[in-house]
């Protein structure tokens, strides 16, 4: 690869970058809390309240998508520390919302204190804690 | 796996840094081999041997049976 490709090719990877890093994890939040935010000021099981339940999807399987994009561009190092730091969040996160249905079930619950739309950025800190670990081993 | 990156390094008097970027991988990639917490694979190994001049099992040695039995 020479210069010349290398220099055409960094203003279109910096935007991308950009897009993937900063744009769609706001325009995910700004959906899922316009979402949130909406759905309690339409009817329920209504179309408009399905659609807004729907909006945050499309942000997130961008995310996902560029999530994949990042990993498949690391050495090969790095994408070994998210493969393990995944196979430990995995679980965890699974055993997060099994112990708070069955928390909810047991009564063990205020109002609103283990549905889901609370729980799930609590499921971040098991890839967090997964990718330190893993950082760690290797280091 | 046993390897000798570091000893081929220190005779060519690279950084791991310099040596990650002829390879292509992190520095933390050429440091985890160095220090044998990570086994690097087959592409990455060959290319470390024809980056060194060397066949692949004067840079990487399997540990012996003995030694891998062990706990």
């Amino acid at each position: 690869m020479n210069a010349s490709t290398l220099s055409d090719r960094e203003p279109g990877a910096k935007r991308e970058s950009l897009a993937s890093y900063i744009l769609v994890p706001l325009l995910f939040v700004a959906a899922y809390f316009g979402a949130r935010g909406g759905i309690e000021n339409v009817t329920p099981r209504s179309a408009a309240a399905l659609w807004l339940a729907l909006l945050p999807v499309p942000f997130f399987a961008l995310l996902i998508y560029g999530y994949v994009r990042a990993v498949r561009g690391m050495d090969e190092l790095a994408r070994r520390i998210q493969l393990e730091g995944l196979a430990f969040a995995f679980p965890i996160a699974l055993l997060i919302v099994f112990t708070a249905g069955l928390l909810d079930l047991a009564g063990f619950h205020g109002k609103h204190d283990w549905d889901l739309p609370r729980l799930w950025p609590l499921m971040l800190l098991p890839y967090w804690g997964g990718i330190a670990l893993a950082q760690r081993r290797y280091a | 796996m046993k390897n000798r990156l570091r000893v081929l390094r220190a005779e060519r008097d690279w950084s791991q840094a310099e040596l990650a970027e002829r390879l292509g991988v992190s520095r933390q990639t050429v440091n985890a081999i160095e220090t044998e917490k990570y086994d690097p694979s087959l592409p990455l190994a060959f290319a470390i041997a024809r980056l060194f001049e060397l066949r692949i099992e004067d840079v990487f040695q399997p540990e012996s049976v003995s030694t891998r039995a062990q706990p």
